[in-house]
């Protein structure tokens, strides 16, 4: 029997009261999908949240619960009744990282790093450098960190290219490609400085909404003016989209509606794009959870990689692969199984090449074997090829 | 404490099922409630992978004298699944395998657990589907589905779910394990299948499922009639039947089910409009044109104000998803909801509709109607909020009104949804005594120990003492 403790989680009431426990979000749920059991289900997460909150009292039991879910906000695309799941799990996480030790301090530690770019950095190099003298075991799943990165370089001020922390640690190639799709339609790409770093998106997953807050009001910071700031990570765009609920002020709220995911901004830009006939396979989009369901601009992937190559649709409805920010660290073996569903949609798609606008997704399922790329990546590569060509 | 302690039921459930058998608290709670506005609490809760697994759970429930209930998805409307009487929960959704697909006698073998709607999409490929579509088959089990004989918009023409499962492997209440029905056509002796299926798991419970696999119609229209007056909308049901069309299906929304649908799936709906219907043909070419321009000549008889052809299949499943999300989607008006499923001839639709409106207005209540008009298979949704004082009572006896404005015109109880635990008591007045009393024979057939799902569907005293009502949780409506 573990312990009870007292915890409010101050939960809006006609949020909670908004789940008619239909169910119909049940198969729409990664976590369900893989166990069949309520508890780790939306449906169950919500009514266990009533349970803690007219109680006022939880356990150990209800934050393993709590903390099963990976946020992927699949069962907010699947309600009819619109019931705001992500703030009310947000909300949940933060009541406990507050009042319980929900989140020790080795974690709070580890997500701090995030936002101090200086020392990732340096981390980041240490760990490629160990895993040259093959000094970190393979069982961490870590991907193959590059011992050296070229630095980015401004090439005008039409749009901002949102950089972050890990993804520049890790994947500053990624943004290169990006970028460079970004000037193939002739604007000039402006970057942040080092200050910008991290967007908070893993801290308010964990509950540290505080941190997230701090880290947010540096974002706004580096980004002057009134430029489109373009992010080619779903789950930082979706964070940099919701600063204006997050810090409540109209000068935050100013800066999200200047957020667009890269694909949202390039298709509205789509006659500017290089014409090129490419005879490439078609590859298959997998959507990360943050730009299908919490952005909601999936199709804008679609609609600039068909310029170039097309399409195959999985058919999971767009299912989660397991990544989920940190997820994939902290509860590897659902992760895995999640990830399995994924890998089955995609034998069944009959496709081979997998593109993803994340890099969670994409470290995830690399590390299955996946063969997948940003897909700013791959028509970077077909702009590229045709260029050499001519 | 003594090695010598006598075994509890969870010890022997442990030891059956290790960390599939649970009895914490706070998940206890998650498995008392299903869809519908009852709750209770079990005592356990199993998660059993096989035939053998629920075999033996039933032996241990027998052993200690304890009730319990199977539980697909959770989604029943009726409180079928709704635990009474400290019973053991035994859920078959982690028995979710399509064991087999037999294309050339058109059979799937399933376990309970299979998503109806996974099914569907698994045989699309080979070009067949499983006919039966409740509106929840994006979640609701086959089991469930066989336990409640379920229907869907498309069983107006392909008829419910006894009609497409020719088999099943079941757990009798005494623990033996025997195949009802068979694969061949036309099984010899009592149709036993046939009394299984419809039982909400009183019966025993069924552990593998033979069903029949219908062909993907050559061709498909979806159309959407708009009326400025619902009772136009009612009466052109029948005149579109009378024209000698079985449609697939034929859906009747009113204006509040319009509203709160056309904000999830931005379909465009004619929020507007008093009722649509939402009718599909399918079958061969000809035959699906020459009926969409019945429909229209129809439609212009009976006022329609528009008739939408859905262009592609995108439009038409966005046109599905605003009808099959339909019930989720009543928090947009209010946070809960208490649903009827009673039938009526069609030729009363207009008058027995009227009715459910008098019954909302007279308890100063919202009604959504959203329901299978082609079968007259009403589905009166009222809308409340339970933190309003008093409330229950009003929804309570409105709900009375609209079974007794549906029984009067000749109507029945329950169209899809069972009777469970929710519509229990109002089976009196439907039978006679003496039908329950042969009707508890059956049963007591099938489960002399009284331990499968006891205290649904016949109301208590319709045999036995009148014992009942201590086993009831609170919440309950009795």
């Amino acid at each position: 029997m573990s312990k009870n403790f007292k915890v409010s989680l101050g939960i809006d009431e006609d949020a909670l009261a908004s789940c008619v426990s239909c169910g119909l979000c049940l198969p729409h749920c990664p976590t369900y999908r893989v166990t069949q059991e309520e508890t780790a289900s939306p449906r169950g997460r919500i009514a266990l949240m009533r349970q803690v909150e007219a109680a006022g009292v939880a356990d150990d039991t209800f934050i393993s619960f709590m903390d099963a879910c990976i946020q992927c906000r699949g069962c907010e695309t699947a309600c009819p009744s619109g019931v705001p799941f992500g703030p009310m799990m947000e909300t949940t996480r933060e009541a406990l990282a507050d009042q319980t030790s929900y989140q020790p301090r080795y974690r709070r530690l580890g997500y701090s790093v995030l936002g101090m770019p200086r020392l990732l950095a340096l981390g980041s190099r240490l760990i490629a450098v160990l895993q040259r003298l093959r000094l970190i075991p393979s069982r961490l799943a870590l991907p193959r960190i590059p011992l050296r990165q070229t630095k980015l370089k401004a090439s005008g001020d039409d749009v901002w290219l949102f950089t972050g922390c890990i993804m520049d640690a890790w994947m500053r190639d990624t943004h290169a490609a990006v970028k460079r799709v970004v000037e193939s339609t002739g604007a000039g790409v402006r970057l942040p400085g080092n200050e910008a770093g991290c967007c908070g998106a893993l801290h308010v997953h964990a509950g540290l909404t505080l941190k997230a807050k701090k880290l947010a009001n540096k974002v706004i910071e580096a980004f002057p003016g009134t430029n489109p700031i373009l992010v080619d990570s779903a789950g930082c765009g979706a964070q940099l989209k919701d600063y204006g609920h997050l810090l409540g002020t109209t000068k935050a709220a100013a800066f999200s509606s200047r957020v667009f995911d890269v694909h949202e901004w390039l298709a509205e830009n789509l006659d500017k794009l290089p014409k090129i006939n490419s005879d490439e396979p078609p590859v298959i989009v997998q959507d990360p959870c943050h730009l299908r369901h919490v952005q909601r601009s999936h199709e804008a992937v679609r609609l600039v990689m068909n310029q170039y190559i097309g399409t195959i649709e999985l058919d999971d409805d767009g299912l989660c692969c397991g990544a989920g920010g940190a997820y994939s660290s902290l509860h590897p073996e659902t992760a895995a199984e999640v990830r399995t569903r994924k890998l089955e949609s995609i034998n069944r798609s009959g496709g081979t090449n997998v593109v993803s606008a994340n890099p969670g997704c994409m470290l995830h399922l690399q590390q299955a074997g996946v063969s997948i790329q940003h897909p700013l990546e791959l028509v970077d590569s077909i702009i590229a090829r045709a260029m050499k060509r001519e | 404490m003594s090695s010598k302690r006598k075994k509890t039921i969870f010890d022997e459930l442990k030891a059956l099922l290790g960390s599939r058998v649970r009895a914490d608290d706070m998940e206890l709670q998650l498995y008392g409630k299903d869809s519908s506005v009852l709750s209770g609490v079990p005592s356990t809760v199993c998660f059993p992978l096989d035939a053998e697994e629920v075999q033996g759970i039933v032996n241990i429930c027998n052993r200690f004298q304890r009730p319990f209930i199977a539980r697909g998805s959770g989604t029943g409307l009726a409180g079928g699944a709704v635990p009474v009487g400290n019973p053991v929960i035994i859920s078959t959704a982690k028995m979710n395998k399509i064991l087999d697909i037999d294309l050339e006698d058109r059979i799937a073998w399933v376990e309970p657990g299979v998503l109806n709607l996974d099914l569907s999409k698994a045989l699309k490929e080979f070009g067949f589907h499983f006919a039966p579509d409740p509106s929840s088959q994006q979640v609701c089990s086959i089991g469930g589905n066989v336990a409640n004989n379920s229907g869907g918009p498309h069983c107006l023409a392909y008829g419910v779910t006894t009609s497409h499962v020719l088999a099943a492997e079941v757990v009798l209440p005494n623990a033996e394990i025997v195949t009802l029905g068979g694969i061949d056509p036309e099984p010899t002796g009592y149709d036993l299948r046939g009394l299984f299926i419809g039982s909400e798991g009183t019966m025993g419970i069924a552990t593998k499922i033979a069903v029949r696999l219908t062909p993907n119609p050559p061709d498909v229209r979806t159309l959407l009639l708009d009326f400025a007056d619902v009772s136009d909308g009612a009466l052109a049901v029948s005149a579109i039947i009378n024209a000698g069309i079985i449609p697939a299906a034929l859906e009747m929304m009113d204006h509040n089910a319009i509203g709160m649908i056309e904000a999830f799936v931005h379909a465009g709906y004619p929020v507007e409009a008093a009722a649509v219907l939402l009718v599909e043909l399918d079958g061969l070419s000809g035959a699906v044109e020459a009926a969409v321009e019945t429909i229209k000549d129809v439609a212009k008889i009976h006022n329609a104000g528009s008739v939408r052809i859905a262009k592609d299949e995108t439009e038409r499943a966005l046109l599905w998803k605003g009808r099959k999300n339909a019930f989720g989607a009543v928090a947009r008006i209010k946070p809960d909801y208490y649903l009827h499923d009673t039938v009526v001839p069609r030729s009363k639709l207009v008058e027995v509709l009227n009715q459910v409106y008098q019954a909302a207005d007279k308890y100063d209540l919202i009604a959504i109607n959203v329901f299978h008009a082609g079968d007259g298979n009403l589905h009166p949704i009222l809308a409340y909020d339970a933190r309003e004082p008093g409330i229950l009572e009003r929804v309570h006896s409105a709900g009375d009104a609209i079974i007794k404005a549906s029984m009067d015109a000749g109507g029945v109880l329950s169209g899809e949804h069972g009777i469970g635990l929710e519509k229990r008591d109002f089976m009196h007045l439907l039978f006679s005594a003496h039908d329950m009393f042969t009707q508890d024979l059956i049963r007591e057939a099938f489960d002399p120990q009284g331990l499968a799902n006891p205290l649904k569907i016949l109301p208590s005293g319709s045999r036995c003492s009148d014992s009942f009502k201590q086993h009831v949780p609170e919440g309950v409506w009795v």
